[in-house]
C-alpha cells in the first residue's frame, strides 16, 4: 500500500514536470477553463433571475452543485487524466505497456496523464462555492471532502463505462455519451426528476453523487449523507476494479479488438 | 530555365527553450527564454528540368523546411527561390498545378475510404475531366502495381502499399516536378525497393524532375543522379552521385578465394589485409585506389595463387556521408 | 466550383462510412432534449401560464431542438484546423490548387450536413412525442435561410480560431469560450425572450444572437420583422467576420510554422 502510494506520488511528480514543459498550454488552458466555466454558469444566473426557483431549487444550490461537479471533474483530470481515454487505450492495444510493468495496471494507466485544463476546473469549483453566498469555513472542509468522494464516484463510473470496451470492441463515442450524461444530470436540479429517474441517477449513471448529494452535505453536515457518499464511492470503485479485471481477461492486445473508427 | 533556382534562402524559427527538471521548469514559467533556430542558412542551388536530385542530411538539417518553402507552404525569412518559374510563396496556387508532393510521415489519402476516392477527388481538384482521370488512374495503377488495392479502404493497407498509393496520387496531374520528403521512411527493404523502382520508371517515362529528401543513402543511390548534402541548414557538399563515390569512395574492398590454402600471414604490397579465413582459402583486403592502382593489386593477387573467385566493392554510401558530416563538423 | 463540390462530396461519403457511429454520436441530442423538457415542463407548470414571453412549452422545445442541432452538428473546424497545423497535414492542404478557406468551407459542410440531419431526425422524433408536433411547414424555409446564415457565422468564428493555430500553440480555450458565448449570448439553452431586456439588447448588438437565436426563433414564429432583423444582422456580421477572416488568413500564412521542419 505504502509502496503504491510512493509510486503514485512519483508518477504525479513526473506528470507535473511534464505539464510544466508545456507551461504555456497549462496556463492558457487553466485560465481559459476558469473563464469558460464562469461564462457557462451565467446561463443559470439568467435562468434563476427570470424564474427564481425550480421546485425549491435555487441559484445558491446551483452554485454549490456546479462547484462540486467542476472541482471533481478537474481533480480526476489532474490525478487520473487517462480515466477519460481508457477506451482508446484498450482498443489501441496500449495497455500492453502498463501490463508489462510490475505495477498495478489500472492505477498506473489512469495516473499517467494530466488533463491540462483540469486545474482550471478544480479551481473554479472553489470560486463557485465561495460565490454561492453560503460560504463558511467548516462548509469549505465539507466541500473538500465532498469533492474527493464525488471524484471517486466519477472515476469509478468512467472505468465501468470504458471497461465495457473489452466486450464491445469500440467505445469512444459511447464514453463521450456517458460523460455527457453524467455531467448533465449532475448539473441540473435534482428536483426535476421523478422517482424512477432518481433510481437511475443513484444507481446507473450515479450523477446524484456528483451533484445533489454532496451539495446537500456541503450545506449541512449529516452522518447519513456522509455514510451514503462513502458507501457509494467504495461500492462503485469496487465494481469498477472488478469489471476492469474481468475485462482484462478478454484483452487481446489490440490484435483482435480492431477499432473501426 | 532551371526547374528550381534558389539563392541565399534562409528560414528562422523562434521556439521556447525548455529547461530540464521540475525546479527549472517552474522558474522558466515566470521567465521563459526564447531561442531562434536557423533551420535554413543561405542555401543556394539549381535543379534542371527532369533532373533527379537528392537532398540528404541528418534529422533537423533543414531538408523538410526547404521543401516546404519550395512548395509555398512556408514563407522564407530571406533569399529568393523560383520553382518552375513561380515564386512559391507568392504564386502557391498556380505552382500547385505543376508539382506533386509526398510527405512520407503524413498521409494524404483519406484513411477510412478506398484510395480510388482520394484519386478521384484529386482529379477534380486539379481540374482533369473524368475520362482523363480514369485513364490516368489506370496508368498509375499499373506502374505502381496497385490495381488490386484501389478499392480497399486505406486503413487496411500495409505501410508499403499505402506509400505506393500516396506516390501514385501525387503523380495524378502529371506534375513536372515531384517533391518527395522522406518517401521511404519506415518501410522495410522490399517495400523500399518497390517504391524506388516505380518512381524511377515514372520519372524516366514522363521526364518528371524529382527532388527527394531522405536520410537513407539507399534512396539516393537507387534514384538520384546528383546529390546535395546539407547539415545545419547549409550545403556541405554537392556533386554527381558518381563523383561523390569517386572522390570519397577511394578505398576498395577486395574479397578473393584461392584454389589452394594461403599462408596465415598473407600480404600484398600496397594493401591492408583485413582477414584471412580460418581454413585459409579466402582473404579480405582493403586498399586506396589512388595510391595503389586496381590493376596492380589484381596482378599481385593472381600471382599469389590460382584464383577461384574475386569481388571488388565500394564501402556503403552511408559511411561516405558520415565522413562528409564529420568533416563539416570539424570545420566549424 | 466543381472541385469544391468534390471536396464536399468526399466529406459527405466519409461521414456516412460508419452509419452506426453517426447514430451513436447523435444519441446525445436525446439526452439533452429529454432534460430540457423536464426543466421547461416544470418551469411552465410552476408559472401557471401556458405562454411565457410569447412562447409556449412546445415552441420552447422546438426552438431548443433547432439550436441544439446546430450546436452539435456544426463542424468542429477550429479543432480540425489546429490539428492539421499540429500534425503537419496542413502541408498537403496548402499545396493543392484551391482556396484554403473555400476548401475548409466545403469540407465542413460535407461533414456537418449528415450530422445535422441525423440530430434533427432523432431529436425531432423525441420532441414530437414529448412536446407535440413541429411548427408549421411554412416556417421551415424561413428558418432554413436563417440557418444558413447562422452556419456561416459559426464557420467564420471557427476558421478564425483555427487560423490562430498558425501563430499560437494553444487554441482550445478560445474555442471553449466562443462556444460558451454562443450558449449564453446566443440563447442556446434559454431562448433570448426570457432574458432581461438590457441583455437582449446586448446580445442582439453582438453576432451571437444571429448564430443561435435567429434561426431557432424563426422556426417557431416566423415573424417578418424579426426575419428582416435577423437577416440584416447576419449580413452585417458575415461581412465583418468574413473580412476579418480573409485578412487573418493572408497575415497568418506568413507566420505559419510547421512541425517537423
Amino acid at each position: 500500500m505504502i509502496r503504491e502510494l510512493k509510486f503514485l506520488l512519483s508518477l504525479w511528480k513526473t506528470n507535473l514536470a511534464a505539464a510544466m514543459e508545456y507551461r504555456a498550454t497549462f496556463i492558457t488552458q487553466s485560465l481559459g477553463m476558469i473563464l469558460n466555466d464562469g461564462v457557462y454558469f451565467l446561463v443559470w444566473v439568467i435562468f434563476f433571475d427570470r424564474f427564481k426557483d425550480v421546485r425549491g431549487w435555487e441559484l445558491a444550490d446551483m452554485f454549490i452543485v456546479f462547484g462540486i461537479a467542476a472541482s471533481a471533474f478537474g481533480l480526476v483530470g489532474m490525478l487520473f487524466g487517462n480515466a477519460f481515454n481508457l477506451s482508446e487505450i484498450i482498443t489501441g492495444g496500449r495497455l500492453d505497456y502498463y501490463l508489462s510493468l510490475p505495477r498495478p495496471t489500472l492505477l498506473h494507466a489512469l495516473a499517467s496523464r494530466v488533463v491540462p485544463s483540469g486545474f482550471g476546473d478544480f479551481l473554479y469549483g472553489f470560486i463557485s462555492y465561495a460565490a454561492s453566498g453560503q460560504f463558511t469555513w467548516d462548509g469549505l472542509a465539507r466541500f473538500v471532502l465532498a469533492v474527493l468522494l464525488a471524484a471517486a464516484v466519477f472515476t469509478a463510473f468512467l472505468i465501468i463505462v470504458q471497461s465495457l470496451t473489452f466486450w464491445m470492441g469500440t467505445g469512444g463515442t459511447f464514453t463521450m455519451l456517458a460523460i455527457n450524461a453524467m455531467l448533465t444530470f449532475a448539473l441540473y436540479p435534482i428536483t426535476l426528476f421523478n422517482q424512477a429517474a432518481r433510481v437511475v441517477l443513484f444507481l446507473v449513471v450515479p450523477a446524484a453523487f456528483m451533484g445533489a448529494v454532496p451539495a446537500g452535505f456541503v450545506k449541512a453536515f449529516s452522518w447519513s449523507t456522509l455514510g451514503l457518499m462513502t458507501l457509494a464511492a467504495a461500492g462503485f470503485l469496487a465494481a469498477a476494479i472488478l469489471l476492469f479485471h474481468l475485462g482484462l481477461r478478454r484483452y487481446e492486445s489490440g490484435s483482435a479488438i480492431q477499432t473501426e473508427v | 530555365m532551371p526547374a528550381i533556382e534558389v539563392t541565399s534562402l534562409s528560414k528562422t524559427f523562434r521556439t521556447k527553450r525548455k529547461a530540464a527538471g521540475l525546479g527549472a521548469s517552474l522558474r522558466s514559467l515566470v521567465r521563459p527564454e526564447f531561442r531562434t533556430i536557423e533551420a535554413v542558412r543561405g542555401l543556394s542551388f539549381e535543379m534542371e528540368p527532369g533532373e533527379l536530385l537528392g537532398f540528404i542530411g541528418p534529422n533537423g538539417a533543414g531538408k523538410s523546411t526547404t521543401i516546404k518553402i519550395l512548395t509555398g507552404i512556408l514563407f522564407p525569412s530571406g533569399g529568393e527561390a523560383k520553382v518552375l518559374g513561380y515564386v512559391p510563396w507568392k504564386q502557391r496556387r498556380q505552382l500547385a498545378y505543376h508539382i506533386g508532393t509526398v510527405f512520407g510521415q503524413r498521409p494524404q489519402l483519406w484513411y477510412h475510404l478506398p484510395a480510388i476516392d482520394t484519386l478521384t477527388l484529386f482529379g477534380k481538384i486539379y481540374e482533369l475531366d473524368d475520362r482523363q482521370t480514369k485513364r490516368r488512374i489506370a496508368e498509375l495503377a499499373e506502374a505502381f502495381e496497385i490495381e488490386d488495392l484501389l478499392e480497399t479502404p486505406v486503413r487496411k493497407l500495409s505501410l508499403g502499399q499505402r506509400m505506393r498509393c500516396e506516390v501514385a496520387a501525387s503523380l495524378l496531374h502529371k506534375p513536372k516536378l515531384l517533391l518527395l520528403d522522406e518517401p521511404s521512411i519506415g518501410l522495410d527493404v522490399v517495400a523500399k525497393q518497390h517504391i524506388r523502382d516505380a518512381i524511377r520508371t515514372m520519372a524516366a517515362q514522363e521526364n518528371v524532375g524529382v527532388l527527394l529528401t531522405s536520410h537513407d543513402a539507399g534512396d539516393l543511390e537507387a534514384l538520384c543522379k546528383r546529390v546535395i548534402i546539407i547539415n545545419h541548414g547549409q550545403i556541405v557538399y554537392q556533386d554527381k552521385v558518381s563523383a561523390l563515390k569517386r572522390s570519397f569512395l577511394t578505398s576498395k574492398l577486395v574479397e578473393v578465394r584461392y584454389a589452394q590454402q594461403v599462408g596465415a600471414d598473407f600480404r600484398i604490397a600496397g594493401t591492408e589485409t583485413l582477414k584471412v579465413a580460418k581454413e585459409r582459402y579466402g582473404v579480405k583486403l582493403r586498399f586506396d585506389a589512388r595510391i595503389t592502382p586496381v590493376g596492380k593489386v589484381m596482378a599481385a593477387l593472381s600471382a599469389a595463387g590460382t584464383l577461384v573467385d574475386i569481388t571488388i566493392s565500394d564501402p556503403p554510401l552511408e559511411e561516405v556521408i558520415a565522413a562528409i558530416y564529420q568533416k563539416a563538423e570539424n570545420r566549424e | 466550383m466543381k472541385k469544391y463540390f468534390a471536396v464536399f462530396n468526399i466529406n459527405l461519403v466519409n461521414s456516412l462510412a460508419y452509419p452506426a457511429e453517426l447514430v451513436t454520436r447523435s444519441l446525445m441530442i436525446l439526452l439533452f432534449m429529454w432534460i430540457f423538457y423536464q426543466l421547461w415542463r416544470v418551469t411552465f407548470a410552476a408559472s401557471g401560464s401556458d405562454v411565457l414571453n410569447g412562447l409556449t412549452l412546445r415552441d420552447t422545445m422546438w426552438y431548443l431542438l433547432l439550436a441544439e442541432t446546430l450546436e452539435l452538428g456544426r463542424p468542429r473546424l477550429a479543432r480540425v484546423i489546429s490539428q492539421q497545423v499540429k500534425d503537419g497535414s496542413i502541408a498537403y492542404l496548402l499545396n493543392k490548387p484551391y482556396d484554403f478557406l473555400l476548401y475548409q468551407l466545403s469540407s465542413g459542410l460535407g461533414e456537418s450536413l449528415p450530422r445535422m440531419g441525423m440530430l434533427f431526425l432523432l431529436g425531432g422524433a423525441l420532441t414530437w412525442v414529448m412536446a407535440g408536433p413541429p411548427p408549421d411547414l411554412v416556417n421551415w424555409p424561413v428558418a432554413l435561410v436563417a440557418l444558413v446564415g447562422a452556419w456561416l457565422l459559426h464557420f467564420c468564428f471557427n476558421a478564425l480560431i483555427g487560423l490562430a493555430a498558425f501563430v499560437s500553440e494553444e487554441v482550445a480555450p478560445y474555442e471553449w469560450i466562443y462556444q460558451k458565448f454562443t450558449f449564453v449570448l446566443g440563447g442556446m439553452l434559454i431562448p433570448l425572450d426570457f432574458y432581461p431586456a438590457w441583455l437582449q439588447t446586448v446580445s442582439k448588438s453582438l453576432p451571437f444572437a444571429y448564430m443561435m437565436y435567429g434561426p431557432a426563433r424563426l422556426f417557431v414564429q416566423p415573424d417578418p420583422a424579426l426575419f428582416a432583423q435577423i437577416i440584416l444582422g447576419q449580413f452585417v456580421w458575415l461581412s465583418v467576420l468574413g473580412g476579418l477572416l480573409l485578412l487573418a488568413y493572408s497575415r497568418g500564412l506568413r507566420r505559419l510554422a510547421i512541425n517537423g521542419g
